[in-house]
């Protein structure tokens, strides 16, 4: 994108990056475009905070905040054990 | 007593052990075979620590190999990827749908993703195709960079990408499905 001067995005660029955007991956030029585009359209804008919450309720929902206490004491025996073999 | 090396490994791979059986629990989609997953991947993990580099990203690095050891266990099951298109697939689904059916204000949106169990989170996310479902774990739960997921499954950029954004846009359609199977939305305007 070498012509920058008057180059404004509409709402189809703003669909065509939205995920990238969302994970901070827009060069910087398209990033200050991007968000340009947010501070007048609303319709757009009020997309991109549904993606951003949407993102965050994932990674909340979808990790598990343990692992099972056999994992653990697994790891220590790989790594305690002098041969390293495998137990069958 | 346990040696310099090993402790070295122990402590190096403790803080990532849950996250390692996150994603195993949501590839294998059950507990055993997620252990059994995760008890593989430290063994081999252990055995090749000597190839890790000190100082290098040793989190990417044990989720390399969570990666390849899930793919050679679980090599029949997911040999064919679907030959679907998803390239009509659409960005702002959910927010979408939830403006035709609830046309309420925007406050409404909102509660409406506080409905949501997690498991009804978590079994969208195991219904996706196993190659969308990997590298939307990697980057959206375990917030791995395109670059590093690149890595971890040894494939190109552009092939994160396109898995990911697609891999996101289903879930978007799962995640509906949940909300009108649960009766968390109507399914059309009332």
């Amino acid at each position: 994108m070498k012509k920058t001067e008057q180059k404004k995005f509409n709402c189809d660029d703003i669909e065509k990056r939205v995920q990238a955007y969302l994970d901070d991956q827009l060069s910087q030029e398209e990033f200050v475009l991007f968000e340009d585009h947010l501070s007048y359209c609303l319709p757009c804008d009020k997309k991109i905070e549904f993606e951003q919450k949407l993102k965050v309720f994932i990674k909340l929902k979808a990790a598990e905040k343990e692992c099972p206490k056999s994992l653990e004491q697994e790891l220590k025996k790989i790594v305690r054990s002098s041969n390293s073999q495998r137990k069958t | 007593m346990p040696t310099a090396r090993q402790l070295e490994f122990e402590s190096l791979i403790e803080p990532h052990l849950s996250s390692l059986y996150s994603t195993a629990l949501r590839m294998t989609h059950n507990q055993n075979d997620a252990e059994d997953l995760v008890q593989d991947t430290l063994f081999k993990a252990f055995r090749a620590f000597d190839q890790y580099q000190k100082n290098t990203n040793f989190r990417a690095w044990a989720f390399r190999i969570l990666v390849n050891t899930y793919i050679t266990a679980y090599r029949k099951a997911i040999r064919q990827p679907q030959k679907v298109s998803y390239d009509d697939l659409e960005e702002f689904y959910l927010y979408k749908k939830l403006d035709e059916s609830i046309s309420l204000q925007e406050t409404a949106k909102e509660d409406f993703l506080e409905n949501f169990f997690e498991d009804d989170v978590k079994d969208a996310l195991e219904n996706l195709p196993y190659q969308f479902r990997l590298v939307v774990l990697l980057c959206d739960v375990e917030g791995f960079s395109y670059n590093e997921i690149a890595n971890i499954i040894d494939a190109p950029l552009g092939t994160v990408m396109s898995r990911l954004y697609r891999g996101r846009k289903l879930l978007q359609r799962y995640l509906w499905s949940y909300a009108k199977k649960r009766g968390y939305v109507l399914d059309e305007k009332n």
